[in-house]
């Protein structure tokens, strides 16, 4: 029989990328008991895991920082729990752990808790976006570097933001470059942020190697334009195109990759406030600030931690980490999108919303409409963020209609939609249920 | 309008009773006020089982009551307010060992004995009726003519119908008695006095402190988990299964050091959507968190019980606090001394069941129309010579 009794320690550690790894190795350092989860079967997160064999496009430097933290890693003795899903804390303080590989749910109770489980992808709706052949740039991503390979037939990628141009050259150095690139910015009719990005040596050298990967390859990068709707023909995908100037043609796909930029992951995380717990957020899922600040946010998280822990001094921002921010938003001028209107306001009345569930605009409009319905209403009673991916995919685009619906209002985060309750994710009964007393008496 | 000169009334509380008593004060040409804390069925009602049963209870007052509720479920989805809301579906009660067998068939021998319709379920009708279930059940008593509804959702719907506004984020301070000191002349709220003829508390929890009933009614939780959809098992469950241990009381486990020992009553619910509500337990405590151990030892039961569900996800948890009152029964009525106000709260786990009801019984109170129910056992001055009001 397994340990009953649940695993102590000083802090767990939730998500094995680079914050994550950097938070571990500090505390180990300073003496502390760490445990570290990983969702998936390596650790690395979302930039460093690999495909076996072929490494996908990585800066030197970032490479090197990763393998001495690594290296750090070992050191200090930690042994990654891989395959755990983090599921939350219960109200009696204890993490759970969906151990994927068991079957089973291992129970934590630590001191101090770091979230550091990445950024998620903002994807904006449009007609079609639920159809089977659509995917975030994110999910393509984890494919190449889990899988080795593109998947076949023609990519197209569309959206909003530097990530899917490193999408492009990743697919172009597979032999398998997307039929096109569309980008609702222009970065080359923005001048002034390009200057301020020379403030930034590393992303540009980082940026100027995937564009140049991109323009060897046959892919045109089209800027200025969106992507606003999908719907299927003749077996494959046709991608109505609006360029600039209002004018509109169709592409033809079999795959369509959307990413429309990154946030901070805090869907069904605990808050700081609500245990006795200490809990700390490092990296992405507290500020997505890429990975470049990654490691320094980790080690800044760890020193907080400490902190925390003995009641010692509260801890200064990370220059690193205030550099990044900086960065970011230099980022965000850079690509902001060319057709300033809103693109959630014209969507068509039909265009599902929330993926799960199958809710339209049309439903949310007319829930608006009601009145004075509070976020929660909205949730339980037009089910929106009550499906399976638990708000992830609509409830920053639910909040943003009823902001729009409601101007002067002060806007409410995320959670009023989504929920901060466990479990995080969905987990099987058979695992929830393997450790009941009942259970092992008969 | 019916010629009440369009009386008012402050209804205080938008749960499921606050919203049922402003609907049928509606219809009756009340000009309604409904003020609320929060936002309609922000609490028990938003997080409630659903069940719209008397299968659990015992001969009595409560049974005749939840009989009359469910029958008025019935009647409002004939009549549309409630189409699309109420699922009609048996409760179907199972038994496993000899004691529970033995406990079961007296239990439906009580229903049957209140003229309910039952059947009893034994045998190879058995493996057919139930084929999910597991091979240790040995007796089911099918009660008909049951169903579930989502608390949120019938608030929703009796608000709409009602044509009141909600008036949310009103929190009500106390009552300001008239200068003949026999009746209710406003209530005082975080937006000011709000005056009325006459004056309606279904606050739940929060009518305690308003009419003096402190240390009557008493917080009790329960906590429910939702599945993710399995269109196909959902469709071979007939009812919603529930484990006649509930009524052994047996099912007991220790809460966290230093709490009252919780007990649980396991109901497996299929719900419109495909999915599945399993509930629940009941605590002593106010806190509306989600325990570990409560949870697993709810599912661990519904597996035992249901053994195709350890395949399905569960993918939210969530807990209600009811308001339970000292001798198990609500309190509706007047209120002694104040000849313009009514009170309502103290369901615990039937608000859902008796909500619609209540809130037509609290509508005839007001209007000084004699009830078809009979409210004497839930009468609010049966707590003895307190001061009533505050």
């Amino acid at each position: 029989m397994t340990e009953r009794q649940p695993l102590r320690c000083d802090v767990l550690v939730i998500g094995g990328g680079a914050a994550g790894v950097a938070a571990a190795a500090e505390l180990a350092l300073a003496g502390l008991s760490v445990e570290l989860a990983e969702q998936r079967d390596a650790l690395g997160g979302a930039y460093h895991r690999q495909p076996a064999g072929r490494p996908t496009a990585v800066h030197a430097r970032g490479r090197r920082q990763w393998s001495r933290l690594v290296d750090a890693f070992a050191r200090a003795g930690i042994a990654p729990r891989l395959r755990h899903v983090f599921l939350g804390l219960d109200s009696d303080g204890l993490a759970m752990l969906d151990d994927r590989a068991e079957g089973r749910v291992l129970v934590v109770r630590p001191r101090a808790l770091v979230i550091a489980v990445g950024a998620i992808e903002r994807v904006l709706p449009r007609p079609g976006w639920q159809l089977p052949g659509v995917m975030t740039a994110g999910g393509l991503q984890m494919i190449l570097k889990e899988g080795g390979s593109p998947p076949p037939g023609d990519i197209l990628i569309a959206g909003n933001g530097p990530l899917t141009i490193a999408l492009a050259a990743d697919l172009a150095r597979l032999g398998h470059p997307p039929v096109a690139l569309i980008e609702a910015g222009d970065p080359f009719a923005r001048p002034a942020a390009a200057l301020r990005l020379a403030a930034y040596p590393g992303l540009v050298a980082e940026a100027a190697g995937h564009l140049a990967r991109v323009f060897a390859s046959p892919t045109p990068w089209l800027r200025g334009e969106r992507l606003t709707a999908i719907e299927p023909r003749n077996g494959r995908l046709a991608a109505t195109i609006r360029d600039r100037r209002g004018a509109t043609r169709t592409l033809a796909a079999d795959l369509i990759a959307l990413h429309d930029g990154i946030r901070p992951n805090d869907f069904g995380l605990p808050a700081n406030e609500e245990s006795d717990i200490v809990v700390v957020r490092a990296g992405d899922c507290r500020e997505a600030l890429g990975i470049r600040a990654a490691i320094a946010d980790g080690r800044h998280a760890a020193r907080q931690v400490i902190a925390l822990l003995t009641q010692g001094p509260s801890i200064a921002d990370d220059d690193a980490v205030l550099r990044q921010r900086r960065a970011q938003a230099v980022l965000g001028d850079l690509f902001r999108p060319i057709d300033g209107a809103d693109p959630l306001a014209a969507l068509p009345d039909e265009t599902i919303l929330c993926r799960c569930e199958g809710r339209t605009f049309s439903e949310l409009r007319a829930m608006l409409a009601e009145g004075e319905l509070s976020p929660r209403e909205i949730r339980l009673n037009g089910r929106f963020g009550m499906g399976l991916c638990q708000g992830r995919f609509c409830a920053d685009n639910v909040l943003h209609l009823i902001a729009a619906a409601r101007p002067g209002d002060p806007a409410e985060p995320p959670m009023r939609l989504a929920r901060d309750r466990w479990p995080a994710r969905p987990v099987s009964i058979a695992a929830l249920a393997a450790d009941d007393d009942e259970q092992r008496e008969s | 309008m019916d010629g009440r000169g369009g009386k008012s009334v402050v209804v205080v509380g938008a749960g499921i009773v606050g919203a049922a008593s402003a609907y049928f004060l509606a219809q009756s040409g009340f000009r309604v006020r409904l003020i609320e804390a929060k936002a309609p069925a922000a609490a028990a009602s938003g997080a409630a089982d659903g069940a719209v049963s008397v299968a659990s209870k015992r001969p009595g007052p409560m049974m005749t009551t939840a009989l009359a509720g469910i029958a008025l479920y019935r009647q409002l989805d004939e009549e549309g307010l409630f189409a699309g809301l109420f699922k009609q579906r048996p409760t179907v009660m199972v038994a496993e060992d000899e004691s529970e067998v033995e406990s079961l068939t007296g239990h439906a021998d009580a229903l049957a004995g209140e003229g309910m319709a039952l059947r009893r379920i034994e045998g190879e009708a058995l493996r057919r009726y139930l084929p999910d279930v597991s091979s240790g059940v040995r007796l089911a008593i099918e009660v008909g003519n049951e169903g579930h509804a989502i608390g949120y959702e019938i608030v929703r719907r009796l608000i709409a119908a009602s044509g009141v506004a909600v008036e949310r984020d009103t929190t009500v301070h106390g009552l300001v008695e008239s200068a003949s000191g026999r009746s209710v002349a406003a209530v005082a709220t975080s937006r000011g006095r709000v005056e009325a003829d006459h004056f309606v508390i279904a606050a739940g929890g929060g009518s305690a402190d308003l009419i003096g009933l402190s240390g009557i009614v008493r917080p009790r939780k329960g906590q429910l988990a939702v599945t993710e959809r399995s269109p196909t098992l959902n469709a071979a469950l007939p009812g919603a299964l529930m484990s006649c241990r509930y009524l052994l009381s047996k099912d007991a486990i220790a809460g966290a050091a230093g709490t009252a020992a919780r007990r649980f009553g396991l109901v497996v619910d299929p719900l419109r959507t495909g999915q599945f509500l399993i509930g629940g337990t009941r605590e002593e405590t106010a806190d509306t968190g989600n325990d570990l151990a409560a949870i697993r030892h709810m599912l661990a039961s519904a597996v035992r019980l249901l053994p195709p569900l350890a395949r399905l996800r569960v993918i939210r948890v969530f807990s209600g606090v009811r308001s339970a009152t000292r001798d198990g029964l609500p309190i509706i009525g007047r209120m002694p001394g104040r000849d313009n106000l009514v009170v309502a709260t103290g369901f615990e786990g039937d608000g859902i069941c008796l909500g619609p009801l209540v809130g037509q019984a609290v509508g005839r109170i007001v209007a000084g129309v004699p009830s078809e129910l009979d409210l004497r056992p839930f009468a609010p001055d049966r707590f003895g010579q307190r001061s009533l009001v505050a």
